[in-house]
């Protein structure tokens, strides 16, 4: 059907974006570890370099010049800082966290040749170019210290030579270990020596021996580097791999004569060379990537099986009170029990497809947040749980905005600079999490920053001074009311606009769009002591599980993630505050709603019989009084057609089987309409 | 909408000739023409489900094999005076360019070709038309019911039921 060279342009463009993201990983880490001083682990660089070797080789591959040419430059680069030739600094980090972003604005091209970019893309080749190559000024080669056979010295490579160089300078001892290897594995045994040593030391190089070994087996020479002593080398290596022995420092006397030993000049292609592609290659081998329109696809086609099984059950119990046909009746009946678990289990598989883990977010907001402290000169941690944690594809995509919005507020307005941090006892260092985790059916993110918090009674004056709000209505806000006015359209607490909240969203857009997609928004907040602030949403669009209720003869469906408990309606117990009904719950107040006034279909209130739904949004509470409750169910929910996305008040409808429809409601703007009144609508929508 | 655009969205012609194949349809006691080529199918109108809040011309949403179909009622659309006291006789699904709606009449007449010479765009009359209509068709044997022998053309495109 699609244009297939579009295809590979697609699978192009997830693969480059997978890389990036890798690259976009590691930089992090290597961020990291150069800010706490550790040190660095090559294996590391040697991941962001493949990383970019093989981006610079699939570019080239498809016509993205300007991708290829920024890959380039910056591969050349990070071969200088793997050889040792350029010292990681400041600088160079910077510019390294540049080419994500710049990667990613020259991958969403339309043009990848766009001569436009021309300029740039040079501009910013030449800046990498200009880290230059800081020579290594040494007092000395350290590797004269050790008794190293000058035939193993002629036959490194340069990374080898480096490696051996910074082992030395970390203080690591030099060891010299003999194995046999069979010919027939030796790809596999060498690997698994590689990762058994990983804990303890580094391989430099291995060469065979001339000695040992037979038609099968080669005797391998193998030079490590490591940090522990010689006993604990031997039993870590248990004595598998034959002997290890020390290389003797040389003391005085630079002139020793070689060791008993003495290994040929017989290159061996060390496996830590130029490997990049294949592995990249090989590391996709057995994961497919997936149109989420066509799983969309298959679970409407799920959806539409299970109304073809109940069709089928309706026949079969037609058939149950039917003596003749009795047997026949029985084995459907076992057959359509057998359909509907594997139908379950096949929707469950789909789901399952969908979800990703939010580490793929979260990835992002780290980025964010180096750069937006760098920006604003605040020292911050960021300190992630929960990056497993796994939610619909479809929602992780539409969540990125609003985190990154949360998360750049949080280091903007939240956490002080270092000096004010000082002055309030506080450490230098702010603190931002971010926590994710399941609850229920749910999936609770948190951006928590221990800043300087929020001032209730500043933000109150602020809504009266832009009209917001009349002083009248503000006698009546708890300060948990104050805060919530954050969510109000044209409400900030800064009046400049600074140059990280120069996207021109607020906080009444992330609401909305949280809101959008079934979740709620909260916010909790002390002053002096941090901000944080609480999203709530759904683990899966597709699927939810429904309470089925009927108000004024017409069937409805509640989200069950948003009810709470139902209890019988109690016309007795109802009062009237400010207008409003309310019921008290064990000692608790609870305003109450009736669905059929809010929605029209009747004049007069609840009457006996009837019942309260009790529905939970963060920490507000609201019962819906209804007519009759039906039961749970799973259900799928398909959108309102555009002509009436403007009608308030549903999420969607879904089909309930022999074609009848229940309309789902939608509690969070519920809630909204509710609390804050029909016109707050209109103050969402006339914002763009 | 200004005339002109009116004009550019008639039904495409699907013959050498420019004829027009249109699916009359009975609303009240006037006869309506829909291009046939944005038809899906004719269904029996399935269970209605209201939907609470929304303007009058909707009747409400159903479902078509397992999608949900907003469903529009052409009479209240077009503000026609008839009373509806049971379902409508069929509904519709339209393809309007943008989705797919139900379009509610009370009685499907039959499929007519209509050469150009039977067509008058609305743009040429000097009568005061709805939006939703292109213009008139004539036709010869209309059904008896029918008021006149005239085809009032729908513009699908209209149809947003916004």
């Amino acid at each position: 059907m699609s244009d297939p060279r579009d295809n590979v342009q697609q699978e192009f463009l997830a693969e480059a974006q997978e890389l990036v993201e890798a690259l976009s990983r590691d930089l992090l880490l290597l961020d990291e570890a150069h800010h706490r001083g550790e040190r660095i682990d090559p294996a590391l660089i040697n991941e962001i370099f493949r990383s970019v070797h093989t981006l610079k080789g699939i570019a080239g591959m498809f016509g993205y010049k300007h991708v290829g040419a920024v890959a380039h430059a910056l591969e050349d680069l990070l071969d200088d800082l793997r050889l040792g030739r350029t010292a990681i600094g400041q600088n160079l980090l910077d510019i390294l966290f540049d080419s994500i972003e710049r990667f990613q604005s020259l991958l969403t091209l339309e043009d990848p040749q766009s001569p436009q970019e021309e300029a740039g893309v040079q501009h910013y080749i030449a800046a990498i170019r200009s880290i230059g190559i800081e020579e290594e000024v040494e007092d000395g080669d350290p590797i004269d210290k050790y008794a190293i056979d000058p035939a193993v010295l002629g036959v490194l490579t340069e990374y080898e030579e480096h490696r051996l160089r910074a082992c030395i300078r970390e203080g690591l001892r030099l060891y010299r270990l003999r194995a046999s290897f069979k010919l027939m594995s030796i790809d596999d045994s060498i690997e698994a020596l590689r990762e058994k040593a990983q804990e303890e030391a580094e391989i430099i190089t291995y060469l065979p021996s001339m000695e040992g070994g037979n038609d099968d087996t080669i005797e391998l020479v193998v030079l490590l580097a490591a940090r522990v002593p010689e006993e604990e080398l031997n039993a870590h290596f248990e004595s598998r791999y034959g002997s290890i022995e020390a290389i003797a420092e040389r003391t005085h006397l630079p002139t020793l004569p070689p060791r008993r030993t003495s290994i040929p000049v017989l290159s061996m292609r060390p496996p830590s060379e130029d490997d990049g592609g294949q592995a990249s290659l090989r590391s996709v081998a057995d994961s497919v990537r997936v149109d989420i329109r066509k799983l969309d696809h298959l679970m409407s086609v799920v959806g539409e099986l299970a109304l073809v099984r109940s069709a089928v059950n309706r026949i079969v119990d037609s058939f149950k009170n039917d003596v003749t046909h009795r047997q026949s009746s029985m084995d459907l009946d076992r057959i359509g029990r057998g359909l509907e678990r594997q139908l379950l289990e096949l929707r469950t598989g789909i789901l399952d497809v969908r979800m990703v883990p939010l580490g793929q977010v979260f990835n992002k907001l780290a980025r964010i947040v180096r750069q937006a402290a760098r920006e604003d000169d605040k020292q911050v941690r960021l300190v992630v749980t929960g990056a497993n944690t796994e939610v619909d594809k479809l929602i992780v995509e539409e969540l990125t905005d609003p985190l990154m919005h949360l998360v750049r507020n949080a280091i903007d307005h939240g956490i002080e600079s270092p000096e004010a941090r000082v002055r309030a006892h506080k450490r230098e260092e702010g603190t931002l999490a971010l926590n994710a985790y399941h609850k229920g059916s749910n999936v609770v993110i948190e951006v928590e920053d221990d800043g300087g918090g929020m001032n209730a009674h500043q933000l109150r004056d602020e809504a009266i001074e832009r009209g917001l709000l009349t002083a009248e209505a503000s006698q009546e806000l708890s300060r948990q009311g104050m805060l919530d006015l954050v969510f109000l359209p044209g409400l900030s607490t800064r009046s400049e606009v600074t140059d990280m909240s120069g996207r021109g969203v607020g906080m009444d857009v992330v609401k909305t769009n949280i809101l959008r997609l079934g979740g709620m928004i909260t916010i909790a907040s002390e002053q002096g002591t941090g901000t944080k602030i609480t999203v709530t949403l759904p683990i899966t669009l597709a699927i939810i599980r429904a309470l089925i209720v009927t108000v004024a003869a017409r069937t409805f469906a509640f989200p069950i993630t948003a009810v709470q408990e139902a209890v019988p309606y109690v016309p007795n117990d109802v009062h009237t505050i400010h207008g409003r009904n309310v019921i008290t719950l064990r000692g608790e107040t609870l305003a109450i709603c009736d669905l059929g006034q809010l929605f029209g279909l009747r004049k007069s209130g609840g009457r006996e019989g009837r019942f309260v739904v009790i529905a939970s949004m963060g920490h507000r509470k609201l019962g819906f009084v209804v007519d009759e409750l039906i039961g749970q169910d799973d259900v799928i929910i398909k959108s309102l057609g555009k002509s009436l996305s403007s009608v308030r008040g549903f999420a969607g409808a879904t089909d309930l089987g022999d074609q009848k429809v229940a309309l789902m409601l939608d509690a969070p703007s519920l809630f909204t309409e509710y609390f804050e009144g029909p016109d707050a609508f209109r103050a969402l929508e006339s914002r763009p | 909408m200004s005339a002109a655009q009116k004009a550019t969205l008639a039904p495409a012609p699907d013959s050498d000739t420019g004829a027009v194949a249109v699916l009359g349809v009975l609303v009240g006691n006037e006869a309506y023409g829909i291009p046939l080529a944005c038809i899906r199918e004719i269904l029996v109108p399935p269970p209605m489900t209201e939907v609470p809040r929304a303007a009058a011309h909707f009747l409400g949403v159903i479902s078509v094999r397992g999608e949900i179909i907003t469903v529009i009622d052409l009479a209240k659309l077009l503000n026609l005076e008839v009373r509806h006291d049971e379902l409508p006789g069929r509904v519709l699904l339209v393809d309007n360019g943008q989705e797919l709606i139900g379009v509610a009449v009370d009685r499907v007449i039959q499929v007519y070709r209509l050469e150009p010479g039977q067509i008058e765009y609305a743009s040429a009359m000097s009568a005061d038309l709805s939006d939703y209509v292109v213009g008139l068709g004539r036709v010869q044997n209309q059904p008896a019911g029918s008021s006149d022998d005239m085809l009032i053309l729908i513009d699908p495109v209209s149809l947003l039921g916004e």
